[in-house]
């Protein structure tokens, strides 16, 4: 497998705050020359790790998936979960976060004119924005973003404003559809064929891949994992195969046909 | 003195190397996969990821865990085995670039077939032997750990090749210089220290160590010191070549190993976070240099001033 385009990058923060709820977003300014991602694509970050002032606790960057791209700036969209996210919460404007990427394998798009099924949860969602907007060119496509309650969906109005289908599914009932985004799923593949999309908590996707198979359509699963590196070298990521051994998120992955993976080995 | 007016050349175990900054095994693959950020030719070389005779899977997840500035790893040495990586890995490193081939097995007779396997191959200028392996025969303790196996493996890979022979030493030990002089009296042309600090995480909420093996190497800034100190101590107790490894993620942290008495180091978790950071080591080692009136950066080697009294 070809390495894609990836460089480093010491990232000038352009903004870094509230994008609704409890979703942060986070604009760097990466430069034109940034290569272009394909959708599903990541990147590693690295706040407050610069040669001035190296910073080691905690150690690893954060692999975040890019949001979009629109010219020199790299957006990303997150949540405070953790003491690496907590770090990129306090970069403020004017300041530096190492990127390095874009890396791994993204989502391929769906065949012209086919119906895409986009399914979104948590934070997972910011792994199908780029997706969406680039599959509404070729056919129609359908997002299903699910969450706790309504504070905690995440960027709902981009989605809306693709001009797509979107459909809701809270925990709580709070916005949209009581219940789960694979809910929405099953509704969906009812209706018809469709290339399904997901990203999320890993029951969600267990989930999806179970009906996506049960109606025979193609699924295709964006992982989230831990990792050192990002690009190959370290083998923090690896996840198990259907059949023998392990496949890198960062390097096969992120994306992977949910056939080719173990459904009781997602991270 | 301008930078590059610095020498910055070096020799270790009788190769000659451009500047004295590899990258360490296990954390630069096979050296292709820093291709996108950096010319490699730009570094002393690099040490691949440890080969063993046959392709291993490595271990299931979690197999890699933070802690306070380093982290613990149990891959288990999954690499390609020694004949793809002739086959299919070394084809795509660039002409100019030292290879260094590290070489792994759990009985000495397999480490000795890897060794033979890699000797005349073009582009591998030496091998580091990994002795942090448990060996099976004496009920998993490492090779590294035991001076009379240690000294079966030196004797066991000098046998089979006649490539210039680094041996990567364990830090899991009470006595690395007893360890340093097995190397020399078996006829290794240099050592390599340190490999990952044993360590153990434990999560708190579910009362299991972080890791899917239990315990892990632990890598990273945590470790220089104790890295330093063990350099120290082999310098002074043999006259091979030391290669430095342990948290190197800036000149001044190279420096203060060849200070020590190391030849040339290796950087190793730092090219995670940062896969520029070797080649930032090589531009921040000519400068130290140059700022310091030092005309080549061999002359570091073991320049260490006494502590003040």
């Amino acid at each position: 497998m070809t390495a894609p385009a990836a460089a480093r990058v010491d990232a000038r923060v352009l903004e870094n705050a509230s994008a609704g709820g409890a979703s942060l977003r986070l604009r760097l300014e990466v430069g034109e020359g940034w290569p272009a991602s394909e959708p599903g694509q990541f990147a590693m970050l690295s706040p407050g790790a610069l040669p001035a002032a190296p910073r080691f606790d905690p150690l690893l960057p954060r692999p975040m998936a890019v949001f979009r791209r629109e010219g020199a700036a790299l957006e990303v969209l997150y949540k405070v979960t953790g003491r690496g996210t907590a770090l990129l919460a306090a970069a403020r404007p004017g300041e530096r976060v190492r990127v390095v990427g874009p890396l791994g394998h993204g989502f391929p798009l769906p065949p012209p004119g086919a119906r895409a099924v986009l399914v979104g949860g948590g934070t997972g969602i910011a792994s199908l924005y780029d997706l969406a907007a680039r599959a509404a060119r070729r056919g129609p496509v359908a997002a299903l973003l699910g969450a706790r309650r309504a504070g905690e969906l995440m960027a709902e109005d981009a989605f809306r404003a693709l001009g797509i289908e979107v459909r809701i599914a809270t925990d709580d009932g709070s916005a949209g559809r009581r219940g789960l985004a694979t809910d929405l799923l099953a509704d969906a593949l009812a209706e018809g064929p469709a290339e399904v999309y997901a990203c999320g908590p890993t029951p969600m996707m267990r989930a999806a891949a179970a009906l996506a198979a049960a109606a025979g359509r193609r699924c295709l699963l964006s992982l989230e994992n831990r990792m050192a590196c990002g690009f190959g070298v370290c083998l923090g990521c690896a996840v198990p195969r259907a059949g023998e051994g392990y496949a890198l998120v960062c390097r096969e992955g992120p994306v992977f046909e949910a056939a080719a993976l173990r459904a009781d080995g997602l991270p | 003195m301008t930078p590059a007016e610095v020498d910055l050349s070096v020799e270790l175990a009788g190769v000659r190397l451009r500047n004295p900054v590899l990258a360490a095994s296990g954390t630069f693959g096979y050296g292709v996969e820093f291709e996108p950020f950096f010319d490699l030719r730009r570094l002393g070389g690099f040490v691949a990821k440890s080969l063993t005779l046959e392709p291993r899977h490595g271990n299931p997840p979690p197999r890699i865990a933070e802690v306070a500035a380093g982290m613990l790893n149990a891959i288990s040495l999954e690499n390609v085995g020694v004949d793809a990586f002739v086959r299919e890995k070394l084809p795509r490193v660039p002409e100019g670039v030292p290879v260094v081939a590290s070489v792994f097995g759990t009985e000495v007779e397999l480490y000795a077939e890897v060794c033979k396997r890699l000797t005349g191959v073009p582009k591998v200028a030496a091998l580091e032997l990994n002795a942090s392996c448990p060996h099976v025969k004496s009920g998993g303790i490492e090779f590294g750990q035991d001076p009379r196996v240690l000294a079966s493996l030196v004797r066991a890979a000098r046998a089979a090749t006649s490539l210039p022979l680094l041996v990567k030493l364990s830090p899991n030990v009470t006595d690395v210089a007893e360890m340093a002089r097995v190397c020399e009296g078996e006829g290794a042309d240099g050592i390599s220290l340190i490999n990952a600090v044993q360590a153990l995480d434990v999560d708190p909420e579910t009362r299991r160590p972080v890791l899917w093996n239990g315990l892990g190497g632990l890598s990273g800034p945590a470790i220089l010191p104790i890295a330093l100190r063990m350099v120290w101590q082999c310098a002074r107790a043999v006259k091979l070549p030391i290669c430095g490894i342990g948290g190197i993620a800036s000149a001044a942290d190279a420096v203060k190993f060849l200070l020590v008495g190391a030849s040339a180091v290796q950087v190793g978790t730092a090219n995670y976070l940062n896969p520029l950071a070797a080649v930032e080591v090589v531009d921040g080692l000519a400068a130290y240099c140059a700022r310091h009136g030092v005309p080549r950066v061999a002359d570091l080697r073991g320049a260490l001033e006494p502590p003040r009294t």
